[in-house]
Order: C-alpha cells, then sequence, then structure tokens
C-alpha cells in the first residue's frame, strides 16, 4: 500500500467535505457556462445588434459573474483546505517533504477542478436549457431561445476555470510552505490578540462610505464630477463603497463590542462576554468575507430591485395608459363569458375645441359612461358634472409642461372645467389621451359623430395573447394592455433576464459562503464549547450564544448591503425616473426572507457541529 | 559507544524583539542507545518545547542537537522531513490519528511513506499491533475504540517502523489509569527487549518511575537528573515523589 493509495481511501471516506467542495466548483461552472452560452447564443446576438447596450451589459455581466466565481471557488477551497490541516499536518510529521504533499494537493485539486469542468459543462449543456426555461416562465417572457451547444461557451468555460483552478492549486502549494509544523501542537494557543478600536479608521470608514453615497446620488445631468469622471465614475464609487465597508467592519463594529464588552453590567451575565468576546475575535478576522458578503448582498439586492422594479412599473405603466384589456371600435366580440371582469359599450362623440392658439380634438362622453367606466377601473374620486360643467380628462397630463384649461366652449357655450383627471379612464390608443366628460343632457344636443366602443376587461390579463390575436384580426382601433404589456416586457427583456439571472444566483451564492464561513468556525470552536459544557453551561444558554454569534455574522452584512442596495436603487430609479419604492422595499423584504432563512439553516448545522 | 542523542547549549526564545520570552536555557544533555529517558517539570517548565525541539517540530534558537552525526539543529526543511522519516517516531497526549483511516491504515502511514512492499508492511503492522494487544482492532475506525486503544495505536504507529529516537509528549495525559499502565508496559517491555530508545515528557511520578533516568526540569533549565539503576518501579516512584516534594514542584500536580 502507497502513500498514494491511502490519499485515496482518504478521499474516499472524507467524501462529505470533498463533495461539498467538489459541488460548489461544479455549481460555478454550470451557472457561469449557462449564461456564457446565453451570451453566445444567435438569438441574443441578433438582440444584440438592435441594441448595444444590451451586449455590452451581457459582456459586463459575464465579466462580474467571472469575478464572483473565481471568489466562490477560492473559498470553497479555502474552506476544504482547513479541513484538512490535521491530515496534512500529519505526513509532514511522518516525514513526507513539503514539496510531495505540495505535489499531492496540488495535483488532487487540479484533478478534482477538472473532473468538475467536464462534468460542470455537461450538466450545464442538460440543465441550461431548463435553467433558462424555468427563468422564462418565472418571467413570463415567451420568447424561445435557440440553444445550440456553442463552442465558444464552451471555450470560453474552459480558459476561466482553467485559470481558476491553476489559482486556487497554486494556493494550496502556498498554504503547504507557510505552515509550520509546531502550529498543529500549539494551534490552540496560538494567542489570539483582541483586537483595538481604532477611532481614525472607524471615521475614516463612515466618510468613504459617506462619500460614495453622495457621489452615488448625484444627478448624472449636472453634476460637474461626474462630468469630470463620466464613465470611471461607476468604478469609483464601487471602489469606494468597497473600502468604506471593509473599515466598517474593521473598526465600527469592534468599536461596538468594546465598548458593550467593557459594560460590566451587560457582559458579566451568563454567557455575554463570551459572546461578544468572540464575535470581537471573528469580525475582525472576518473583516474581508464580510466585506465580500456586504458587497454581494448589495449587488443582490440593488440588481434585484432594479428588475423588479422594472417589471413592477411595466404593470403600473401599461395600466395607466391602458386601462382595459381591450378596447376596439364597432360592435361587440364573442369571449368566453367566464374570463370577462367588465365588458362596457362607449359612446363617443369628437369635438375640436380652440385652446389659444390651438385647435385640440378631444373625445366627448356622457357622465353615465364615465361613472361606469371609472367604476371599473376603481376609482375613488369620481365628480358628477353639474350643468354649465364638465369633466376633463388628461392622461397625458403634467403639470410642469402641460396647459391647464379652466373652461371649454362647446357650441358657443362656455363650460367650466370642475374637474381634471391626470388619468386614463379608457384606452388612449383607441380613442385618444385627451377626453370630455359632460352631462348626460349635454352630450345628446352635440351635434357630431357618434362612434362606439367596445371596453373589455379580463382575468388574468397578462395571459390573454390568444386572445388578443384573434381580436386585433377581427377589429378596428384594438388596443391591448396584454400586447403593451408583452412588448413592455421584451423590450427591457435581455435586461431583466440577466439582472434575474445574476440575482438568483448571488442570493445562493452568498448564503453559501456565510455557510462555509460559519461552517469553519464551529470546527474551531467545537472545543471552546466542549469546555464550556464542561464547567456547566447549559445547552440551551450555548444555543443562544450561538444565535448571536451567527446572527451577528448574518446582520451586519446584510444590513450594510441592504444600505448600499437602499442608495445605488434610489440613484437608478432617479436615473430612470421611476419611482421604485414600493417594488424595492417588497424585493429587499423578499431577501432578508430568505437570508433568514439561510440564518436558520446555519444555526442548526452549527450547533449539530458543536455538539 | 557514542550516545545517540547529544543536546549543546541549547535555547529556545520565543516572541518578537519587542517582547521576548526565555523558554528554554543552556540545556545540555546526552542520551544513549537503549535508554528510557523521562523528562520531569512543572507546567510551563518548558518540557514541550524541548521535546519539540529534539523532535524536529520546532527549531531551537540557538545550539546544537546531534542524532548520531547529523545536527539537526542546522539542517534544511527537506533534509528534516527525510529524517523524521527514517529515525523518528512520535506519541502525544491527543494521539493525532487520521478519522478517516482505520487502525491498520493508521499504523502503516509511516511504512507507506517509506516506500516499503506490502508483505513487509503487513507482517510489521501485525507484530508491532500483538505488542500492544490491538490486534483484534485492526479493522475498526479511530471514533470505534477508546481514548487507551487510540493512544496504542499511536504508540504502534510511532514503533512500526523502528525507529532510532521515539518521542512521547503526556502520552499518559487523557488516559485512565489501567489504559496509561498498560502503555507504559508496552513501552517499557519495547525498550528492554529491542532497545528503543524513548524519551518520554510527563509530569506524572507515576508515568516517569518507568523510566530508567529522568531529567528534571524548572523554568527552562535542567535541575537535576535522577537514575533507577536497579531500584524497583515502587522505590524508583517513591524517589521521584520525594524529590518532587523537595523541589517544591506541584505535587498535588502529580496525582
Ligand atoms: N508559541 C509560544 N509563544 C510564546 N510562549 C510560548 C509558546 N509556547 C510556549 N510558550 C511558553 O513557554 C513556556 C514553556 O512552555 P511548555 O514547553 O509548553 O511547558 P510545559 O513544560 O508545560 O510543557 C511556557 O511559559 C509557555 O507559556
Ligand atoms: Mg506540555
Amino acid at each position: 500500500m502507497t502513500l498514494f493509495d491511502l490519499a485515496l481511501k482518504n478521499i474516499r471516506r472524507n467524501m462529505k467535505s470533498y463533495s461539498l467542495y467538489i459541488g460548489s466548483t461544479i455549481f460555478s461552472i454550470i451557472i457561469y457556462f449557462t449564461f456564457v452560452t446565453l451570451k453566445y447564443s444567435e438569438d441574443i446576438s441578433s438582440l444584440a445588434e438592435t441594441s448595444k447596450q444590451i451586449s455590452s451589459i451581457m459582456s459586463a455581466s459575464a465579466f462580474v459573474l467571472m469575478i464572483f466565481v473565481a471568489i466562490f471557488i477560492a473559498y470553497s477551497n479555502s474552506f476544504f483546505m482547513k479541513k484538512r490541516k490535521k491530515e496534512v499536518a500529519l505526513y509532514s510529521l511522518l516525514g513526507v517533504r513539503k514539496r510531495s504533499i505540495g505535489f499531492m494537493l496540488f495535483f488532487e485539486n487540479m484533478v478534482i477542478g477538472l473532473l468538475s469542468l467536464v462534468v460542470g459543462v455537461g450538466l450545464g449543456f442538460l440543465l441550461s436549457r431548463a435553467l433558462l426555461t424555468i427563468l422564462m416562465k418565472l418571467m413570463g417572457l415567451d420568447i424561445v431561445i435557440g440553444f445550440a451547444f456553442s463552442i465558444d461557451a464552451v471555450i470560453n468555460t474552459l480558459i476561466v476555470f482553467f485559470i481558476i483552478f491553476l489559482f486556487t492549486s497554486m494556493q494550496g502549494y502556498r498554504v503547504i510552505y507557510q505552515f509550520k509544523l509546531i502550529d498543529l501542537f500549539h494551534a490552540e494557543k496560538k494567542g489570539e490578540e483582541l483586537p483595538k478600536a481604532r477611532m481614525i479608521s472607524a471615521i475614516l470608514g463612515v466618510v468613504t462610505l459617506a462619500t460614495a453615497y453622495w457621489l452615488a446620488l448625484q444627478d448624472l445631468t449636472t453634476s460637474p464630477i461626474w462630468r469630470m469622471l463620466s464613465l470611471a465614475m461607476p468604478i469609483v464609487i464601487i471602489a469606494l463603497t468597497v473600502i468604506g465597508s471593509a473599515l466598517i467592519f474593521n473598526s465600527v463594529l469592534v468599536y461596538m463590542l468594546s465598548i458593550m464588552k467593557n459594560n460590566k453590567r451587560w457582559a458579566w451575565k451568563g454567557l455575554n462576554l463570551m459572546t461578544s468576546s468572540q464575535l470581537l475575535y471573528r469580525i475582525r478576522g472576518n473583516a474581508k468575507t464580510l466585506t465580500i458578503i456586504a458587497t454581494l448582498s448589495a449587488t443582490t439586492i440593488t440588481a434585484g430591485g432594479a428588475v423588479f422594479g422594472l417589471y413592477y412599473n411595466a404593470d403600473k405603466n401599461v395600466q395607466t395608459y391602458t386601462p382595459y384589456t381591450f378596447m376596439w371600435e364597432g360592435a361587440p366580440q364573442e369571449i368566453d363569458p367566464h374570463l370577462i371582469e367588465h365588458a362596457e359599450t362607449v359612446h363617443s362623440k369628437t369635438l375640436r375645441i380652440e385652446q389659444g392658439a390651438y385647435e385640440m380634438e378631444y373625445a366627448v362622453i356622457k357622465q353615465s359612461t364615465f361613472e361606469k367606466l371609472a367604476k371599473n377601473l376603481d376609482w375613488s374620486d369620481i365628480q358628477v358634472a353639474k350643468d354649465e360643467e364638465v369633466l376633463m380628462i388628461d392622461a397625458f397630463y403634467n403639470e410642469q409642461w402641460s396647459q391647464k384649461v379652466d373652461s371649454v366652449m362647446i357650441d358657443g357655450t362656455e363650460y367650466k372645467v370642475a374637474k381634471l383627471y391626470d388619468k386614463a379612464v379608457f384606452n388612449t390608443f383607441t380613442i385618444g389621451a385627451s377626453a370630455i366628460v359632460v352631462t348626460d343632457k349635454l352630450y345628446s344636443e352635440i351635434t357630431a359623430d357618434e362612434k362606439t366602443y367596445q371596453a373589455v376587461q379580463v382575468k388574468d390579463y397578462k395571459n390573454q395573447l390568444a386572445l388578443s390575436e384573434e381580436l386585433a384580426a377581427k377589429t378596428e382601433n384594438f388596443s391591448s394592455a396584454t400586447e403593451d404589456y408583452r412588448a413592455s416586457i421584451e423590450a427591457s427583456g435581455a435586461l431583466l433576464f440577466v439582472g434575474s439571472f445574476l440575482g438568483l444566483v448571488f442570493l445562493v451564492a452568498t448564503g453559501s459562503i456565510i455557510f462555509f464561513k460559519m461552517m469553519t468556525d464551529a470546527e474551531e470552536d467545537k472545543g471552546k464549547y466542549a469546555v464550556l459544557y464542561k464547567i456547566g453551561v447549559s445547552k440551551r444558554e450555548m444555543k443562544r450564544t450561538i444565535r448571536s454569534q451567527v446572527g451577528m455574522i448574518f446582520a451586519a452584512p446584510l444590513g450594510l448591503g441592504l444600505l448600499h442596495g437602499a442608495v445605488a436603487l434610489t440613484a437608478f430609479s432617479n436615473l430612470l425616473m421611476m419611482n421604485l419604492l414600493v417594488p424595492v422595499l417588497i424585493w429587499m423584504l423578499a431577501y432578508t426572507l430568505i437570508y433568514t432563512i439561510y440564518y436558520f439553516i446555519t444555526v442548526r448545522s452549527f450547533n449539530k457541529t458543536v455538539h | 559507544m557514542e550516545p545517540l542523542l547529544v543536546v549543546r547549549n541549547a535555547e529556545k526564545i520565543y516572541g518578537n524583539s519587542a517582547n521576548t520570552f526565555k523558554a528554554l536555557e543552556n540545556i545540555s544533555f546526552e542520551i544513549d542507545h537503549g535508554e528510557f529517558v523521562g523528562v520531569m517539570g512543572p507546567s510551563g517548565a518548558g518540557k514541550s518545547t524541548l521535546l519539540n525541539v529534539l523532535a524536529t517540530i520546532d527549531s531551537p534558537t540557538n545550539g546544537d542537537i546531534l542524532i548520531g552525526n547529523d545536527n539537526i539543529a542546522k539542517m534544511k526543511e527537506e533534509a528534516l522531513a527525510d529524517f523524521r522519516r527514517d529515525h523518528l517516531g512520535f506519541i502525544f497526549q491527543d494521539y493525532n490519528l487520521l478519522d478517516s483511516l482505520t487502525v491498520r491504515e493508521n499504523i502503516l502511514l509511516p511504512l507507506a511513506i517509506a516506500k516499503k512492499p506490502a508483505a513487509e508492511i503487513k507482517e510489521r503492522v501485525d507484530t508491532i499491533a500483538r505488542t500492544f494487544g490491538i490486534s483484534n482492532l485492526l479493522d475498526k475506525y479511530p471514533y470505534q475504540i477508546s481514548g487507551g486503544q487510540k493512544q496504542r495505536t499511536a504508540a504502534s504507529r510511532a514503533l512500526v517502523s523502528n525507529p532510532k529516537l521515539i518521542f512521547a509528549d503526556e502520552p499518559t495525559g487523557a488516559l485512565d489509569s489501567k489504559s496509561a499502565t498498560d502503555l507504559l508496559e508496552s513501552l517499557s517491555k519495547l525498550n528492554v527487549e529491542h532497545e528503543t530508545t524513548i524519551m518520554m515528557v510527563t509530569h506524572d511520578a507515576y508515568a516517569a518511575s518507568f523510566c530508567r533516568r529522568i531529567l528534571f526540569i524548572k523554568d527552562g533549565q535542567l535541575s537535576k537528573e535522577k537514575f533507577r539503576g536497579t531500584k524497583t518501579r515502587k522505590e524508583f516512584f517513591q524517589m521521584i515523589l520525594d524529590e518532587l516534594a523537595q523541589i517544591g514542584g506541584d505535587v498535588h500536580d502529580v496525582i
């Protein structure tokens, strides 16, 4: 039996930690391969021709994804190596040369890497289609992505991951050469130095972050700084944010914890002292990890929030100008009555009214028709036009640009405009954006051609494409919310897709990184908890410490990530001039929820490892 | 005959330039082939430091350590690895077994590293397992056996390659008295029958009484030396206790 045989046996029996490592590398490869395949796919390329933006978004995202998988693999690798420290130390003690151990680890890691690469690309090829289909379905996109096996994608993936594996394998070598035999025996004695809170770096951290936020919130069009730095600006902001986060974790948190620890009334109660010391050591040692997690969280929140915001707004935009699912000019059509929520017949006359230098065309409807239409849309501010009064509807009304009309002349009589609605009561495409509501009596007196329209509200309007097409073929002046929605989703399709894809990947990965981190800590803390148990600390109390310890590692980067995300999304919504508050809040809540689930899983595994 | 191990003016200083601590100071002694030497002293005296330095796990700050003709204090990393493989064996308080390998595989690890033929490996493992009374445990995993059995496995692993010198740091520290006695008797027997040279660190007078000679160490310096000579183990034990009482060492630490 040779050392090689024993090492193989060791691999087989340590399958659990190996499979965790192999699993995360395969996961990374599948994700990356899927994305790159998409990037090289013909449909996206043809889309890209219409929009240079999309192709640059795809390239930038591929780059972000690459950085990310590199970090992720490096992370799982170091977690994996830590678990094998004992084995390596023993080999060294028994007289295996460092060079041989280093070679063994290098070789092993390259073999694992190349095997995962083959499996990952294979699975990626099989899974990417399903993955994309699911994602498309989730987003309600009906684009069929032609998904041919792309040699370019394979080559790209092979090169990127070969480099990543080469790098992590070298890392193994480095670990071996830094490692001193005596460390194995002194591991627990190695004096961990309690970090001191440095006021300067705390202040510096806050200032750096504040600067980054301030820059991010500048008005793009007027800010001289943006003009000066232009395209470098986002990079500057991101760099400042990352540096600021690192400083915050390094100092501000340490500072707060020191204060807590020095508060004897609090600290000398139960395990509080242990919890806070533990956290103090952890935070300084983990500033890097916490920064990575905060950055990933911020990215996820921003990407997800932006996508969800656009998505949410697509719905609202459609509803703004196309409140009824279908409208057309002419007679009613046959529609499955189970689908119909509301169906109205609308009569309207067209009037040209002089307004200063212009002559404006208005659709005129009766008060009773207006009330029916508005009630269907759940309007709460339905007003009744009295005699000598009219109501005005202008869906495109804008306080800054539009001229406010106080009265209109109809057939020589002046009518006061009692109320102006700046929203559409029917589909603007079919009837027009501007309308006047008059009393039923006045309506009958107006001499103009009358046209008949149909307005139909249908259940689940986003998914009535077949019906919409059928009606479109049969009617005139047809407008369809279904069609508008599809078009608007398709227009931002690539952006939405990339955003949700990255959001999903980062979400999974962020959780995994914290999980790895905490499991490493649990492994190291095993001894401490065993001691606590022996001196009579109850399991319940230990669980409480574990909860706060894990909780801090989760909460600190989440809090900062949410803050980063909030600023980034504010900047984003300013840029697009959209109100994203509601969707962003929903998304942040959802993210926090998923994150909390990770937290509970991690606490459970932590408890399991320690006991 | 030439001594197996010669230590000359060994010194170990911990810490950086600002904050130093002398853990070993001016240590010189020799160990002959076939000796069973104990190192005793209060906690923090530098026993483990001394053993680690001799065992090439740590390097001395100053001084020479000669094993045979090799000065291990001056050897390079690679040569040290080879040296450990060919000449040294280790037993520690916390066993250091690999959980993923069976008892047999743990024991044969040094032979596998030395690339011995399979037939020879089997033969040697069986022999050493018999000596330590763990023949029936060979196919179990470390988590399936008791602490004493784990330590005997570790001892078997240390001895299976017939090293020139065995280093043991508190090998009975974590064992109950029955297991401790079994292990010490086995070591003693190997020492007598096979002339295996053993150096054992302990703060336990009972464990120390199995040795042929005891070096006492205090504050990083050698303070005394006691020989068993022709005394029985019991008499030697009493002598060690008296000695500890005289040094004012931590007698309460002993039992
Ligand atoms: N890595 C280290 N750094 C600094 N001081 C150390 C280190 N290792 C041991 N010491 C100190 O050296 C002295 C001797 O330690 P050690 O040899 O472990 O004592 P023992 O005799 O109990 O085995 C102790 O005072 C210990 O605090
Ligand atoms: Mg010691």
